[in-house]
């Protein structure tokens, strides 16, 4: 015993017994590991401390470099929300999280089973032709994932335009306004009152945001690690009853599922809720800006509304810690289980 | 899977078309395809083509519309001669993994007792099969501008879908891209077609492994001759267009010193790794050998790279350096302190699920919201709170995210010393990047590190414990050796993810701090956002996919030895 690892043994270095040791002793340990365990909670946790402490100061007390603040101030809240416009950030987040992660729900299990359960022509080279996409840094695809959409996106606006030009023309003024206060309600609003229906662009419009996501080698490949522990017996017997591969998967495969598609639709939230620079480059207006780049100019110009910023990013962080709270067991274990993320 | 479900008898009424066995797999493939088709056309759009297109973007001026063909020379003015270095790395590393491919194949042959005919007929439709691809590609490439113009041309008039499909054929009916594509198919059709003959007529169940195998290969060689004599001809063009400048850049003996000096660093590693089942008097022999080598390699390198630095883009190479300083300062400490963290949870302690659910807490805020907060803790404010702990403890207040200078030399004129600029280290604003991200990621490391302990088998502890080993005995012989795929697979993810990191680099980097704190990917996205120079900001995404690729392969290479999988 020349040697020992620092916190664990000094303590039972003297008088070490091989196999088991006094119970004062492990208790000692332990009470060192606590220590050491605590004293990382704290490292972990500070800043968030005092994100919310201070989110509740006043200007003058966050500027001046307060711990706690003498009255807390909730009306921060209601002014980055209001005047910050996180209402409207938060709103876009919100619609393109929702829009997909339905996406890559709907998408990604039809996939995944097929990868895990069918067989075709030619499935391992494609199962490796997606994985290999997740080795593609971000700053290869930015630019070329840029002009495809630019083009998408007024290829779209054309087609739509026509479309809807004989259905806009049918329709009276009140009626207009009344889809427009429907939409609006929903915050979908295309916001040209002459075109109640406006034509689909992507460019600074939710397509463009969400579309590119709606599908990722990562969440079929999760998906596929799940459905292929299904026991065949399964498939067997519904065979036997007359199901053919769609009614097994809607029927059986999706319910008994659940924990993998929660996990991959806590991937799928927590990435589009976090994405920075796509938004940065699609959005050329205020209305489609997600939370991640409202917070991201709002703290980077610099001014002096420390206490507001920090009430941003709360903002910011909630919906993530909610959720977390409540699915961090498959949080967890499927990062343990794949020690990737999305 | 399905094997288990042949045997089941079909259900009970056959349905008409998809009756027979036959029919039955056609169906199975038609439904697969069918589940694919959404999920495969997202992925393939944004995932898989983009790649194609950046490198058709990277050898083009494109502002915000696309410019002149520039061949390399986007490459060049970011990375001066390493371009063509690479480019000769590219074609002959094609070239290998032809012969690798092919030796492969042959020997798989031989050990099957298949005459060198039964493999040699597979070459006619996989050469075939592999002009038909490169046709593909070279009528992409020749649709690609067309097709990219629609929109243009549809400004102004009359937007309708019919004009969009009108527009859409004519791109097609272009008399180069028609004979294109015409040629791309039947090339294609043909290949297939005279695999399924032969097929046919020498059936064999390795049909398939030599077709594809010949193929690859065939490809291979075809890229390994395009992307040579491209970059020759890019570097005969520049060499000409030097000269004509009235310059004669030394770029064909930069060229041969360079790939010299990596060469004989590769060949110091294979001599290195042939030192372990040698008897000592060729050991040492061998040793002196790859530190030779080594050492002549890295004077060769150490010669030629700053003149290519001089010459490449600053703010690339700048970028380099900073993405090498995050992650050597980042991905040790990360690991190291996450590593002790697991260990110390996966004793006999309560609690273990909260500590987890706390030290992962700061690895699931959102990015741009923690470094947020890190950005007003470490203001140059004196009041902020990291300036008023270190005052406590009597240092003098700092400017933190907005200092450029670098810590050693920091440290340096704290005692007097003048240090050399390029001693300077990272720059403290980094050194906040840094703390950030090692504060974010060892909840990470922790949970998938608690996972690895996990694997290892109990027995091993206690027949450790019956021969009297000690905790750190245990832990240095048991535990780091049956760990280390777990912290391969760590540092790998870590480091790959020090060059891809971005948003919370977006939050923290500070106008102050003068650009010491941008990564290369940072720099790339500036250059595209602020810039709109697309093509080169495309060039320079490719040398980082190119640096990642390599550092995967060497790490790969290096782990291979090292990492006990077992």
């Amino acid at each position: 015993m020349a040697e020992h690892a620092p916190t664990l043994s000094n303590t039972a270095q003297a008088t070490a017994v091989e196999g088991g040791r006094p119970l004062r002793q492990v208790k000692i340990t332990h009470l060192l590991i606590y220590v050491v365990l605590g004293f990382g909670v704290f490292i972990a946790v500070a800043p968030f401390l005092w994100m919310v402490s201070t989110s509740v100061m006043t200007q003058g007390e966050a500027l001046s470099g307060q711990t706690f603040p003498k009255e807390v101030q909730w009306q921060n809240y209601a002014d980055a929300w209001e005047q910050s416009n996180f209402a409207n950030y938060v709103r876009s987040s919100a619609v393109i999280a929702l829009i997909s992660v339905s996406g890559t729900v709907l998408f990604c299990t039809p996939a995944a089973y097929a990868f895990a359960r069918m067989n075709f022509y030619g499935r391992n080279f494609l199962f490796a032709l997606f994985l290999s996409t997740m080795m593609i840094p971000e700053a290869v695809t930015l630019i070329p994932n840029f002009l495809t959409v630019t083009w998408l996106g007024r290829i779209s606006e054309t087609v739509t335009e026509s479309w809807l030009r004989p259905l806009n023309q049918g329709i009276a003024p009140e009626t207009v306004a009344q889809i427009n206060n429907v939409l609006n309600s929903l915050w979908l609003a295309p916001l040209d009152p002459a075109q109640p229906i406006g034509p689909l662009t992507w460019i600074d419009n939710w397509p463009a945001l969400t579309i590119p996501f709606m599908a990722s080698a990562f969440s079929i490949f999760m998906l596929r690690q799940f459905f292929a522990q299904i026991p065949d017996e399964l498939w067997d017997a519904a065979r036997i009853d007359g199901a053919g591969h769609l009614r097994f998967l809607v029927q059986i495969v999706v319910p008994i599922s659940k924990a993998a598609l929660t996990t991959v639709v806590l991937f799928a939230f927590i990435g589009s809720w976090n994405a920075l620079s796509w938004p940065l480059i699609v959005t050329n207006t205020e209305r489609w800006r997600p939370v991640s780049y409202g917070l991201s100019k709002f703290v980077t110009e610099a001014g002096p509304d420390m206490h507001l910023q920090m009430a941003g990013s709360v903002i910011t962080i909630i919906p993530i810690l909610v959720l977390y709270f409540f699915t961090q067991k498959q949080f967890t274990e499927g990062i343990a289980t794949t020690g990737l993320k999305g | 899977m399905s094997t288990a479900s042949a045997s089941i008898p079909p259900s009970a009424e056959p349905r008409g078309l998809f009756a027979s066995r036959q029919g039955r797999i056609i169906q199975e493939n038609l439904t697969a395809y069918l589940f694919l088709l959404p999920a495969s056309l997202i992925i393939f759009v944004f995932g898989i083509f983009p790649v194609g297109f950046a490198l058709y973007v990277s050898l083009h001026k494109w502002r915000l519309v696309q410019g002149g063909f520039l061949g390399l020379e986007n490459y060049s003015k970011a990375i001066d001669v390493l371009a063509y270095v690479g480019g000769f790395w590219l074609g002959i590393g094609a070239a290998v993994v032809a012969v690798v491919t092919l030796r492969r194949t042959l020997r798989g042959a031989q050990e099957r007792a298949h005459s060198l005919l039964d493999l040699g007929i597979w070459l006619i439709p996989a050469v075939v099969t592999a002009a038909g691809a490169y046709l593909f590609v070279r009528f992409t490439v020749l649709w690609l501008p067309e097709i990219l113009d629609v929109p243009n041309k549809m400004q102004g008039q009359q937007r309708t879908p019919e004009l969009f499909m009108q527009l859409l054929g004519e791109s097609f009916q272009m008399p180069e891209v028609s004979q294109a594509i015409g040629i791309s198919l039947v090339t294609l059709v043909v290949g297939l077609g005279l695999a399924g003959f032969i097929s046919r007529r020498r059936p064999s169940a390795h049909a398939g492994e030599y077709y594809v195998n010949l193929s690859l290969a065939v490809s291979a060689i075809l890229v390994a001759v395009l992307v040579l004599s491209f970059t020759y001809i890019e570097l005969e063009r520049a060499y000409a267009e030097a000269l004509a400048g009235g310059e004669e850049p030394p770029l064909w003996s930069q060229i041969v010193a360079i790939s010299a000096g990596v060469v004989l660093m590769g060949l110091a590693w294979l001599v290195w790794k042939r030192v372990g089942g040698q008897s000592s008097n060729a050991r040492t022999a061998l040793i002196i050998m790859a530190a030779a080598l080594l050492m002549a390699g890295g004077w060769i390198l150490i010669g030629e790279l700053p003149g290519v630095i001089a010459e490449g883009d600053k703010d690339l190479f700048q970028g380099f350096v900073v993405t090498v300083f995050y992650s050597v300062g980042t991905v040790p400490i990360q690991l190291a302190i996450s590593l002790f963290l697991a260990y110390l949870l996966f004793q006999n302690i309560r609690g273990k699920a909260f500590f987890r659910v706390i030290y992962f807490l700061p690895y699931i805020t959102p990015a741009v919201a923690s470094a947020a907060v890190f950005r007003i803790l470490f203001t140059n404010r004196p009041s902020g709170v990291m300036n008023r702990l270190i005052t406590t403890f009597g240092m003098e207040p700092q400017k933190w995210i907005q200092e450029p200078r670098g810590v050693i030399e920091m440290l340096g004129t704290g005692a007097g010393v003048a240090i050399p600029e390029w001693l300077a280290g990272p720059s403290l604003a980094l050194m906040v990047i840094i703390i950030y991200s090692i504060w974010t990621f060892i909840g990470y490391d922790t949970v998938v590190f608690l996972a690895g302990l996990g694997a290892i088998p109990g027995d091993l502890y206690e027949a450790a414990e019956v021969d009297g080993a000690g905790r750190w005995a245990v832990f240095r012989h048991i535990t780091l050796p049956l760990l280390s795929p777990t912290t391969f697979f760590l540092s790998l993810i870590a480091i790959i993810g020090t060059f891809k990191a971005f948003n919370h680099i977006w939050v923290l980097r500070d106008t102050g701090a003068l650009g010491t704190t941008d990564t290369v990917s940072v720099v790339i996205f500036l250059e595209f956002f602020r810039n709109s120079r697309l093509g080169y900001a495309s060039a320079m995404a490719f040398v980082l996919f190119g640096v990642i690729l390599s550092l995967t392969f060497v790490q790969n290479r290096i782990a291979s030895k090292r990492v006990f999988y077992g």
